[in-house]
């Protein structure tokens, strides 16, 4: 089940260019400027904090660390703070780089890698999938635009609550509201054009 | 007194037949649905030597044989799901399926995990349990990773519940998280391609095999496809299921007994009538050939209960073999003109039709040798048929042919007499060795090419179309195929469960190296309780001591109220296979389980995505209990054994003719009486090589029939031509007779939709065509032609 989430929260992140065309409740010519926008970044850094409160914790999580996106080829979530780990998420596979800074596949990542599948159609993705699952309003200005997101099938609503993103020329900010009090939040901060992409980088994430 | 003792025998035989076709005809219409065969895999020899074995092929088969699995594709998504809400409807309007399911029953997500709650100290992923069997084992730290995943949200167990996501990650191993469809909109979806697919499956109030539950659910389901391409367009409809295969089954071998029968029987009609310049002879011949097919369906019935339609078929092409022995004594009164008596004309063809008979009968009796249910029954409809069909010549005929008739064609006559003596004049002396050898040269190269063959789909050759659509059901569902699989026994419940863990260690590598895609197995749902209490003492240092286990979860956050009711939930309990097997959860996979036998309980494992076989076997030896079912492996081998068989078979029936006709024709002229059907064989061998056509179990049952009726002809031929010296190439021109009926009909299984029909009417029109323009050479040469 949490197969079914992480698929939706991709589905929300894997929308596309002709998404504006589709969403009824959308402004399309902002929708497709957010796009446009996001499709001109062909890899991108990020530094991210990701916040997660739970009602069986008395204070939520809090963990920091880099992404890096590269588009068509996927993304390095390296995790600093409290513990350090990298995860490479490539095409349909999910690897963890271990100390020796080999890839350790991570079995029974069906979920994960359908993450990673999912964020490489970011831009060029298929908006129908995202619209099957979610109603989505579009609020702000294109400078600072937000997107909310909100499950369509019963099973889901009953558990997920909504998915929020925000963002100006880059992702800043996703947010994830479960209906039992739980919630996820990612802030990336500092993001910007990748640049040089180092060997090791190119080698986890199989680049030439 | 003569016609009244002939009549008397006639009416006897009357009697007689009418009693067969009574108990034919209560046998075939009296005990309900149509006991034709339309379960191909019945045709199936036993080929396992464990009759469990055979017992979980037909089981796997019939798991899903009484449900159709359809998937509605559209690239558009609401018209998909709408086509398959309107074929759900549809169909489920229709009593014949009992039950049809579109929509989803209502359920919650949360459903699934509440009953593993109990047991979640006792079930562990394979990677949890690596890592907590690690020394270095740090419960802190993969509390923290668990926390903090990236983007994972728990939808699954709760926090609370499952701090650590052991029991998620048990969870995420099984095979309905695995699923390639998901829920949408209440609807089993997956999407692929760019078009959405959507599945809806229908049980069948009944058996796939019975007839009539089969033609009203296809009409059903064509009614309903017609309305929702209309209504929806760009809907296709994908289907499985044991009910299209075996309707395709059926509707093909109707269509083949059709052609077979109608064109044979209107072609042989059109020969007799214009051969015999009347329509008495033929309506004679029909009556013969009538009671040989009453008498073997009864007599098949009699003994197997159900017919094949391989064997409906076969025995729509037989008529032209049980034709021969009337035509034989037909001609023998057209020639005799009006010196015509039955009982000495009976005398003239005794001899022949009793050899002819033997013959015959020794073939077929070799083809019902080979441990095939299929060809068993074959031949069973063979012999009893023949037998039949040639008493009837003795006994219902005489009566009905007393007077005499006008004589053969002269056409006929003077053709046959034109070929019989061109092909008899080539055929003697130094010629006749010089065009032996010719023919040899001729054919060496076609042997040199000869292929084999022995793939099941001989038998089995369900059509492509069909085929098609179940692989891609198979991979946009990801369900398995089920015709490889393991059958793990053990002495107890206990025991079988160890066994299959200890395969699927194997089998886990085996996906870890790509061999394999995964597989589906009770051990991975249920563990054994051997596994279940490892995994529990792997857990016990950690929560057997609350104060560790409570500063653990408080120093990552936990209130203290969540940390209170985890710990009070351990130790929990095992989980237990049998009463799993009640749960509605354990429902698509029950009938993995084969229970209790007399030698302990047993279970089969269906591995996905490896159409290889070796590594499969790879993974099973050296394993107690364990064994790889491959029963299209086991069906090929066996093919390929009795051909090897068969092939020697077809030497010993010759060597057994020999001393036989060495009888009847001196041991100096058996072996010229012998040449045209091994001539026949030979060059039928050849040709088959140039064709590249390659050779099967079928080709050689057909060669061991060309030798029986091949040695017919040659027989017929010596045993006439006595008596029709006043009529020369009377006999040969029967012989021809004989020889297009039986072409007209095996030869029109050339055109079968069967594989195995097909190999043995090409190879029976070939080899008695060959036989029958070389019979002639079997004569010794006639006094006045040169």
């Amino acid at each position: 089940m949490r197969r079914l989430m992480t698929f939706l929260l991709c589905c929300a992140l894997s929308y596309g260019a002709n998404f504006a065309a589709h969403a009824a409740d959308a402004d399309p010519a902002r929708l497709k400027n957010v796009l446009e926008g996001l499709a001109s970044h062909t890899a991108v850094r990020a530094g991210f904090t990701q916040t997660r409160s739970n009602p069986a914790l008395a204070q939520p999580q809090v963990s920091h660390g880099t992404l890096l996106f590269v588009l068509g080829h996927g993304m390095l979530w390296q995790t600093e703070q409290p513990y350090q780990e990298t995860v490479a998420l490539t095409g349909s596979d999910a690897a963890r780089l271990d100390a020796q800074g080999k890839l350790q596949p991570i079995r029974d990542a069906r979920g994960v890698s359908q993450v990673s599948q999912m964020l490489q159609s970011l831009l060029a993705g298929k908006p129908d999938d995202v619209l099957r699952q979610f109603d989505v309003q579009t609020g702000g200005s294109t400078d600072k635009w937000t997107l909310h997101f909100t499950p369509k099938q019963s099973r889901i609503a009953r558990v997920l609550a909504s998915i929020k993103l925000n963002g100006d020329a880059f992702l800043e900010g996703i947010r994830i509201d479960m209906h039992d009090g739980s919630a996820t939040d990612i802030r990336f901060a500092d993001t910007r054009d990748a640049g040089a992409i180092t060997a090791a980088e190119k080698s986890a994430l199989g680049l030439p | 007194m003569k016609p009244t003792s002939l009549w008397l025998r006639a009416g006897i035989f009357t009697v007689a037949t009418l009693a067969v076709a009574l108990l034919g005809a209560w046998l075939l219409l009296g005990r309900g649905p149509l006991p034709i065969q339309t379960d191909l895999l019945a045709m199936l020899p036993a080929t396992e030597q464990d009759p469990l074995a055979e017992t979980a092929v037909e089981r796997l088969a019939h798991a899903n044989g009484d449900r159709m699995v359809l998937l509605v594709a559209n690239a558009d998504d609401d018209r998909a799901k709408s086509a398959a809400r309107a074929l759900g409807k549809a169909l489920g309007s229709d009593k014949v399926f009992s039950s049809v399911l579109a929509e989803l029953p209502p359920f919650d997500l949360q459903q699934f995990v509440a009953p593993y709650l109990a047991h979640r100290f006792s079930l562990l992923s394979d990677a949890d349990r690596a890592a907590l069997a690690q020394p270095d084992f740090d419960a802190a730290q993969v509390l923290a990773r668990h926390l903090n995943e990236p983007f994972a949200t728990a939808v699954g167990t709760s926090l609370q519940d499952d701090p650590f996501g052991w029991l998620q990650h048990w969870m995420d191993q099984q095979p309905w998280s695995r699923s390639a469809l998901l829920p949408e909109d209440n609807l089993l979806t997956a999407h692929r391609d760019d078009r959405t697919y959507v599945m809806v499956t229908a049980t069948l109030d009944g058996s796939s095999y019975d007839d009539s539950v089969q033609r009203r659910a296809l009409a059903t389901l064509a009614r309903a496809e017609r309305s929702i391409t209309h209504d929806y367009p760009g809907t296709t409809l994908l289907r499985t299921g044991a009910v299209f295969y075996a309707a395709a089954a059926r509707a093909g071998a109707e269509h083949d007994v059709h052609l077979v029968g109608w064109v044979s029987s209107i072609g042989i009609a059109l020969l007799l009538l214009w051969a015999f310049r009347s329509p008495g002879p033929l309506l004679l011949a029909f009556l013969s050939t009538v009671v040989g097919v009453i008498a073997a369906t009864t007599m098949t019935l009699l003994v197997f209960g159900k017919i094949y339609l391989l064997t409906l078929v076969f025995g729509a092409a037989l008529l032209g073999e049980a034709v021969d022995y009337s035509i034989q004594y037909l001609t023998a009164r057209a020639n005799a003109g009006e010196h015509w008596q039955p009982r000495a004309g009976l005398r003239q063809v005794r001899m022949a039709l009793l050899l002819a008979l033997g013959t015959s009968l020794l073939g077929y009796a070799l083809l019902g040798m080979v441990p095939f249910p299929a060809l068993r029954q074959m031949a069973c409809f063979a012999m009893s048929g023949m037998l039949a069909a040639c008493v009837s010549v003795f006994w219902l005929l005489p009566a009905l042919l007393q007077r005499p008739s006008k004589p053969l064609s002269p056409m006929l006559v003077r053709g046959a007499l034109a070929m019989q003596d061109t092909i008899a004049s080539f055929g003697n002396g130094r010629r006749g060795w010089a065009i032996a050898l010719l023919l040899l040269l001729i054919a060496v190269p076609g042997w040199w090419q000869l292929r084999h063959d022995d793939d099941v789909h001989l038998l089995i050759a369900p059509p492509p179309a069909l085929d098609a659509q179940e692989l891609q059901i198979r991979t946009i569902t990801g369900l398995g195929n089920g015709s490889q699989f393991y059958l793990v026994q053990g002495d107890s419940i206990e025991q079988t469960l160890q066994r299959e863990e200890t395969l699927e260690q194997r089998l886990q590598s085996m996906v870890r190296d790509g061999k394999l895609q995964g597989w589906i197995g009770l051990a991975g749902m249920v563990p054994s309780q051997q596994r279940q209490a490892a995994d529990h003492a792997l857990l016990a240092p950690l929560l057997s001591d609350p104060a560790r286990m409570r500063k653990l979860l408080g120093d990552a956050g936990f209130r203290a109220s969540a940390i209170d009711a985890y710990i009070a939930a351990w130790p929990g309990t095992t989980i237990d296979l049998q009463q799993w097997l009640g749960t509605p959860l354990a429902t698509p996979f029950r009938h993995l389980w084969m229970g209790r036998n007399a030698h302990g309980y047993a279970t089969l494992v269906l591995p996905q995505g490896q159409d290889d076989v070796a590594p499969l076997h790879a993974a099973a030896t050296g394993l107690a209990g364990v064994q790889l079912v491959d029963k299209p492996a086991s069906v090929s081998n066996l093919f390929g054994l009795y051909r090897g068989y068969a092939s020697v078979w077809l030497l010993a029936a010759l060597l057994l003719i020999v001393p036989v006709f060495g009888w009847r024709y001196g041991l100096r002229n058996a072996p010229r009486v012998l040449v045209p059907p091994v001539f026949g064989i030979g060059l039928t061998l050849a040709v088959l090589g140039y064709l590249g056509h390659p050779l099967t179990l079928f080709h050689w049952m057909a060669f061991m029939l060309v030798l029986g009726v091949g040695a017919n002809y040659a027989v017929f031929l010596l045993e006439g031509e006595p008596h029709v010296a006043h009529r020369p190439g009377a006999m040969y021109a029967s012989v021809l007779l004989s020889a297009t009926t039986a072409l007209l009909s095996f030869g029109l299984l050339a055109l079968s939709s069967m594989p195995a029909l097909r190999d043995f009417g090409l190879t029976l029109l070939l080899g008695i065509g060959c036989t029958a323009l070389l019979v002639p050479a079997s004569l010794p040469l006639r006094g006045g032609a040169r």
